[in-house]
């Protein structure tokens, strides 16, 4: 029997990177027939770097997701977290430099994300609720700040040239890179992955057998935290300035990394999720890019493109999916 | 088989102001395997599962070992080497097998804080092994499992931690016949390996067969300890009820007696990776049962048929309604009622109330001409079967997860009663009811067969089907392989020779 085991999971060791190599064939070829319709123009290395720098931030928020779902959670309040983290970034960057930059953003994401998991964890409040009504509070101390006299000629201004490598091409992918392989073994081969995601799955059986769900989601909180901290920093390294949003306009700087999350979701049972989150968000950039190519308005029919696209990877990602067992 | 290694002395736990359990006394020697048994509703769960320190008693106290012993979780009873399989605990469907096994347990496997995958599957491939148990496919997430998968992976999580004592709560109900005959033997060899159990089982006969002593209780009390060697199933069923339980549970009679009107016929129906070309017909008045070993597929049929899963369209045919049932929507609609198997999951509503439940398959009915459903009608439906079926409870708008198993069931199988059903698929009906349920539950059988309804009957109980059904169709690896009528040749040597 030990043998037989050894060889199915061979046999799907293979499978996946079978699945995974045809995966990216298939994403060569349609990139290859988009590059075709459109006279070489999507291909051309420019745009190709422009696709990839714009994804990168978006897949640090779909990884935190990815931590969210799995535990069971949802928090419609990371686009304030990032607005703010982008905001601490570009203040005690221009301040200090490089350190103020990571710090910054950093600290700032995992405080306000740890913030809310206490609250998610003690009040027990649904989390979607409780998420939004954070989103207005975060949205309101952005716009304060942007507002305030004393703090508005630390934030709203750009940040400066000399620090800006982070978001930038190729440090932005070797960070990616380097991020990929933390996150891929925390999801994967930690103790505290498997609690988030048996969490997630049953907590009163995952408490019965000496889960500790307290310190599950307050480390969840940390680990996402961390997250949409770095993609903060990644963030305003790339767009250089941040504007603050109000009466949850925020919510859309989450859109596009759950669209990349849900697509994710639909592509797990095949391809590890961590890992394929960065291609989903690639994907998901690249269309936007072809619409733009092709004419079509964003903000209007674009945005109703991403919308369509969030409902039915929704839709698919919840098929064959059965409640909790016991 | 001596020395104590439970002792309970006057343990007292009370929901509100009924008394789950009263002065409760017993002794578990080591190497002894005993059995609770009770009526549905008797305390035996709760029991269990304070032991399991999944409840804390109100009073009393239990000594492991000669020592205190107050457990607060499941985890402080692992501590002190008691595990268990019991009805409040699960399985974590999104995970694999071995994470299962070992959630909570996982630092043996974890060196840096990186956790070793291949060496925890190896080791829940070897319990597995050691317990000469089937290993589930290795990589899936359990959800999509099986019940029986499911529970013999509780099962193996539960002996992982080599346990002095291992709480078994109805676990044999989920099983079929040859997984519950590697139960058995695996009770013998903890036995010879001087570990004991408590095993809690609705089937009296086998909790003689297979355990040396028996505490019955009535009322969350105690009211007797035997030597299972030396007592009959009706000394036992009398100490359980309270009087005497005359004749045979099931049908008398010994023929086939049905109408020739076909209420259904399926025609070559398969679902992929679990039936293969099915075809039979089932007539009014008739009860159809259907029997195997596990993945044999039985469970599946009932499934397809009430179109919960994809089988080959236009493969079943509700002849009374000259329809193919495509859905369980237009099933629903059409007289068809559906008792699955696993019903904490697939049948009830555990969060809603006893109302809500019994009403929720004659919704269409209590439906007025503008959508409007009349609470008063709901009310009047759940009190009128909550009074038919004597159901346990404080009201119709307690919730249905405070109930007992047998109570549950009857709102689970009463309700479709309570609809004009011109066809009516029970899969496992009796599972984790007590003896005065089951009688009862055979009786509605019995009534609905009276009243021309056309039944399928999915039983893991050979007696089952055998004492109640008119025609039986015996299945391996999702085919048939036999059909049986009613006649003095249908017996159990019978019928294991066809499934074998």
């Amino acid at each position: 029997m030990q043998k037989e085991l050894s060889v199915s999971r061979g046999e799907k060791r293979q499978n996946s990177v079978l699945i995974f190599l045809l995966f990216i064939a298939v994403l060569a070829v349609i990139a290859c027939i988009v590059d075709f319709l459109t006279d070489g123009m999507f291909l051309e290395a420019k745009n190709a770097q422009v696709m990839i720098s714009n994804s990168i931030y978006p897949t640090f928020i779909a990884w935190g997701l990815c931590f969210l779902f799995a535990c069971g959670y949802t928090d419609l309040s990371l686009g304030g977290v990032v607005i703010l983290g982008s905001f601490a970034s570009c203040a005690f960057g221009n301040a200090f430099g490089y350190p103020g930059v990571i710090l910054g953003g950093l600290v700032v994401g995992t405080l306000l994300v740890f913030i809310n998991f206490n609250i998610f964890a003690f009040t027990k409040i649904p989390s979607w609720i409780a998420s939004i009504s954070l989103a207005m509070i975060y949205e309101a101390l952005a716009v304060f700040l942007r507002a305030n006299s004393a703090t508005k000629k630390f934030i709203d201004v750009e940040l400066s040239r000399d620090f800006r490598a982070l978001g930038q091409f190729p440090v932005n992918l070797i960070l990616l890179a380097a991020c990929f392989v933390i996150v891929y073994f925390v999801y994967n081969r930690m103790s505290i992955g498997l609690n988030i995601q048996a969490i997630g799955g049953n907590k009163a059986v995952s408490k019965s057998l000496g889960v500790n769900i307290p310190k599950t989601l307050l480390l969840v909180g940390l680990i996402c935290g961390l997250l949409i901290g770095a993609s903060a920093v990644i963030q305003e390294s790339y767009n250089v300035k941040t504007t603050a949003l109000s009466g949850l306009a925020s919510i859309q700087f989450i859109f596009k990394p759950l669209a990349i999350a849900l697509l994710a979701q639909i592509l797990q049972r095949w391809i590890n999720i961590i890992l394929v989150v960065p291609f989903c968000s690639l994907v998901i950039y690249a269309v936007f890019n072809v619409m733009t190519f092709f004419g079509i308005p964003s903000g209007t029919l674009q945005d109703v493109c991403l919308c369509i696209f969030l409902i039915v990877f929704g839709i698919i990602g919840q098929r064959g999916v059965k409640e909790v067992v016991k | 088989m001596s020395t104590p290694i439970l002792e309970i002395r006057r343990l007292n736990k009370h929901f509100g102001p009924t008394y789950a359990n009263k002065n409760i006394d017993f002794t578990l020697k080591k190497g002894e395997i005993r059995g609770l048994i009770g009526e549905n509703g008797s305390g035996k769960s709760t029991l269990i599962s304070q032991i399991a320190g999944v409840q804390s008693p109100d009073s009393g106290e239990m000594l492991v070992d000669g020592k205190p012993y107050s457990p607060h979780s499941p985890i402080d009873a692992y501590d002190h080497k008691i595990s268990m399989v019991l009805q409040e605990l699960g399985v974590v469907g999104n995970l694999p097998v071995a994470a299962n096994v070992f959630l909570g347990r996982t630092k043996q496997f974890t060196k840096y804080g990186i956790l070793n995958k291949k060496k925890m599957n190896r080791a829940v491939a070897e319990q597995f092994e050691k317990w000469d148990l089937p290993m589930p496919p290795h990589g899936k997430q359990i959800g999509s499992m099986m019940i029986e998968t499911r529970k013999l992976i509780e099962l193996v999580r539960a002996l992982s931690v080599d346990p002095d004592i291992i709480l078994l709560d109805e676990i044999t109900q989920s099983l079929s016949l040859n997984n519950r005959e590697k139960l058995y033997e695996l009770l013998k060899r903890l036995k010879d390996m001087g570990r004991s159990a408590i095993l809690i089982t609705h089937d009296v006969e086998e909790m003689i067969e297979i355990t040396d002593t028996i505490t019955v209780l009535r009322d969350g009390a105690v009211v007797g300890n035997l030597v299972s060697a030396e007592t009959t199933p009706d000394e036992i069923k009398r100490m359980m009820v309270g009087r005497e339980i005359e004749g045979d549970l099931y049908r008398s009679d010994q023929s086939a007696s049905f109408d020739d009107e076909v209420v259904l016929s399926v025609k070559n129906m398969s679902v992929e990776g679990e039936l293969e070309d099915i075809t039979f017909d089932v007539h009014a008045g008739e009860i159809l049962g259907f029997c195997g070993l596990s993945d044999s597929g039985i469970h599946s049929v009932g499934r397809a048929v009430y179109g919960l899963s994809k089988a080959t369209p236009d493969s079943v045919y509700l002849k009374a309604k000259n329809l193919y049932i495509k859905n369980s929507t237009q099933a629903l609609k059409n007289n068809v009622g559906y008792v699955p198997k696993d019903r904490d999951t697939e049948a009830m509503m555990i969060s809603d109330s006893i109302r809500e439940n019994f009403t929720m398959p004659s919704m269409n009915e209590l439906t007025g001409p503008v959508g409007f459903v009349s609470p008063g009608e709901m009310k009047k439906l759940a009190r009128e079967m909550v009074g038919k079926l004597s159901v346990k409870c404080e009201s119709i708008s307690q919730q249905v997860n405070a109930l007992s198993g047998g109570n549950k069931q009857k709102i689970n199988l009463g309700r479709w009663l309570a609809k004009d059903l011109k066809l009516l698929i029970l899969d496992c009906p009796t599972r984790g009811v007590d003896v005065g349920v089951k009688a009862y539950i055979y009786t509605l059988m019995i009534e609905a067969k009276k009243n021309k309804i056309a039944t399928i009957l999915i039983s893991d109980e050979l007696p089952e089907v055998l004492g109640m059904a008119d025609r039986l169709i015996v299945m391996k690896d999702g085919k048939m392989t036999g059909m049986l009528k009613r006649d003095e040749e249908f017996t159990e040597q019978a019928i294991i020779g066809v499934m074998i």
